[in-house]
């Protein structure tokens, strides 16, 4: 995060030109340090979040934290190929059995319409789905929908899988292993912020402890110690 | 209202084809059925101003039947056993009240529908028309041949009650539109949808209903019929909703040659009181862009199966603690889950089969395989010995499982289990 003020001043004019700033000024908080590094002051409500990981269970709970943290008790779509998920799993991170509505469609083009009705739709406050590969026409028509009904949007996707084209954000998340004290209610991730408009990568170490996201390492880690950790 | 009944009668018709028939009649009117294997029975009560009168429906029926090239006879009379006799025997075709009796009476005892036998019986004592038989004493009759044949002459004579069981149950609100020239464009289908959608939700919020499905049947030229149906998670009048249900479905229509007329039924109404707005409401969302109404436009496309709603029951057993209930099934509470039982977020299910290592006899594992791939793991939890209730299937400490909650070295987080004969399955992944 620089720490110049001035040229912070003129990074917030030129976000007010593009229209950055006012378009995403309702955000999801993440974790405080998340947040202050985020252009926006946490995750922009109403646009496009895609989600990657190796493990497809890390992934789908940290959109259904952001997703249960936008809104409290709002609907949430989750269109899926497969009824893996398990709704009991889900609970605990905030996100309640009743206010989940799921879809199971397989046809890739049966996926996109429904995420896309799903975004049109005010009355859901967040869609996810495991949606992958979709190119620059269709990832800004997704945009655009969320923009209009401020629904926010989360792609999940594995790491090896096509990417979304133009996300907001593009987060891949890694297990990491946790402390030999630490309950397996309290899942710890590696959150790689890879792409963000308007804003820079970064890599937070975050842990879901006492209903909220913590950081463990206050600053993004270092490579040196994102090797560490890695290795 | 004098009850009346409309006897088709085709007898080159084909078996199969029969029942299309009996589809296609529901234009005229909701209660057809079939009647023996050769014929149509319509109760037209109420009905045939629709068409200008029995006359005009009479002949629009004739002269659809001919054009079709299905060869018949059709009679309108005050009982189904009058309409049956006229159409088979007599030259009559609509008759009514007093007037009928003299037509009936020249008509031959065959046309009371009575067994072969009887028949033959009448006709052996002398007795051929129904005026020959109506002279004899009711109490001689029921002596000599059983009630069968008294029962058919009260039929007849609007004496004895003769119930019309439907095709389909008759619908609580239904509107039609004919054309004078078929259709088959998706735009004019669209158009008298719209009509049909417009008298028929203006009569539903009159009553304070709504459809939860409703049934479009479009009659082709030739004589088929095609349809589609819509339903709803709730109840619901708003046209431009229903529309962009319907419109989901109408190009799997085929029309052929062309759409000449088109009934909307619904099938299942449900009550839907109108909604006082507030003055000052802010957030107003117009019916077709609620929550609901993508529900329905999901259940639309990919039918109410895939469209879930999710409650927690109470059981032990993982597979049985989350029921998948469809979106249109009323929503039920779900039970309470206790925090302290984690769950994962994912699962496996079936679980898959797995081999594990572990260093002491029933203790906990060390390192798994799935596939080929080797995990080693760093730390577990468990175990959490679980079982299907006593009064289930397999519900036996027996079958118990015990679950472990696992960590490998790549941070990974698993839910396994070893059943009661030491075999380890993957049942889920933790966040």
């Amino acid at each position: 995060m620089p720490a110049n003020p001035v040229v912070e001043k003129l990074r917030h004019q030129i976000g007010c030109l593009e229209g950055v700033q006012r378009r995403f000024s309702r955000t999801i908080p993440i974790a405080d340090a998340v947040d202050r590094w985020l252009p926006y002051g946490g995750l922009p409500r109403g646009s496009i979040h895609e989600v990657k990981s190796t493990n497809l269970a890390a992934a789908l709970a940290f959109a259904a934290i952001l997703s249960a943290r936008g809104h409290e008790r709002g609907n949430i779509v989750y269109i899926a190929p497969d009824r893996s998920l398990y709704p009991l799993g889900l609970s605990p991170l905030g996100v309640k059995p009743d206010q989940l509505l799921y879809l199971c469609t397989r046809k890739p083009q049966d996926l996109a319409w429904a995420v896309m009705e799903a975004l049109r739709c005010s009355q859901v406050s967040a869609v996810i789905a495991l949606l992958h590969g979709l190119d620059l026409t269709a990832s800004r028509r997704l945009q655009l929908a969320a923009e209009t009904s401020q629904v926010t949007g989360f792609l999940l996707g594995r790491t090896n899988s096509a990417p979304i084209a133009a996300p907001i954000t593009r987060w891949i998340i890694s297990p990491v292993n946790g402390k030999a004290v630490q309950g397996f209610d309290e899942p710890v991730w590696a959150v790689d912020l890879s792409y963000c408009r308007g804003g820079h990568p970064g890599k937070w170490i975050l842990e879901w402890r006492g209903e909220k996201l913590n950081t463990v390492f206050a600053q993004p880690v270092k490579q040196a110690a994102r090797e560490a950790l890695a290795g | 209202m004098p009850r009346r009944f409309l006897s088709l009668y085709c007898p080159e018709i084909l078996s199969g084809r029969l029942r299309q028939l009996v589809e296609w009649c529901d234009r005229y009117s909701p209660l057809a059925a079939e009647d023996g294997c050769d014929g149509v029975i319509l109760d037209i009560t109420g009905c045939a101003h629709l068409f200008g009168g029995e006359g005009p429906l009479f002949l629009d029926l004739q002269h659809r039947l001919r054009r079709m090239g299905i060869r018949s006879r059709t009679a309108i009379a005050d009982s189904w056993g009058m309409a049956w006799a006229l159409a088979r025997y007599s030259k009559r075709c609509v008759v009514k009240g007093a007037a009928a009796i003299p037509a009936l009476d020249r008509l031959p005892v065959e046309a009371l529908r009575i067994p072969g036998e009887i028949v033959l019986e009448l006709r052996r004592l002398g007795l051929a028309t129904i005026a020959a038989v109506r002279k004899i004493p009711r109490q001689s009759l029921a002596v000599r041949f059983g009630s069968a044949l008294i029962f058919r002459l009260d039929q007849i004579l609007q004496q004895a009650e003769e119930p019309l069981a439907p095709w389909r149950p008759p619908a609580p609100h239904r509107a039609l539109r004919t054309l004078a020239e078929p259709i088959s464009t998706l735009s004019a289908l669209e158009y008298v949808l719209r009509e049909l959608l417009q008298e028929i939700c203006e009569r539903l919020e009159k009553n304070h209903m709504g459809s939860r499905h409703m049934d479009l049947t479009c009659y082709r030229v030739d004589g088929t019929v095609d349809r589609c149906e819509v339903r709803t998670s709730k109840p619901v009048r708003s046209i431009p909703h229903l529309l962009r249900l319907f419109s989901e479905r109408l190009n799997t229509l085929k029309a052929d040659f062309g759409f000449e007329a088109f009934t909307l039924s619904v099938l299942d109404i449900e009550r839907l009181d109108p909604k006082q707005l507030h003055l000052l409401q802010e957030n107003l969302v117009p019916d077709d862009a609620s929550f609901d109404a993508l529900v329905d436009r999901f259940g639309t496309r990919f039918g109410f199966e895939q469209v879930n709603r999710i409650r927690i029951c109470e059981s032990f057993l993982p597979e049985q603690a989350v029921e998948f209930r469809p979106a249109t099934a009323p929503m039920l509470t779900s039970a309470e889950w206790p925090a302290y039982r984690v769950r994962p977020i994912r699962l496996v299910d079936p679980p898959m089969r797995i081999e594990v290592s572990i260093l002491i006899p029933g203790g906990s594992p060390v390192q798994f395989f799935v596939g080929n791939r080797k995990h080693r793991i760093v730390r577990s939890e468990g175990p959490e010995r679980l079982a299907a209730e006593w009064w289930r299937e397999n519900g036996s400490r027996r079958n118990a499982r015990d679950y472990y909650r696992i960590e490998d070295d790549q941070g990974f987080r698993f839910w396994i289990f070893r059943d009661s004969s030491e075999r380890w399955f993957l049942q889920g992944h933790l966040p």
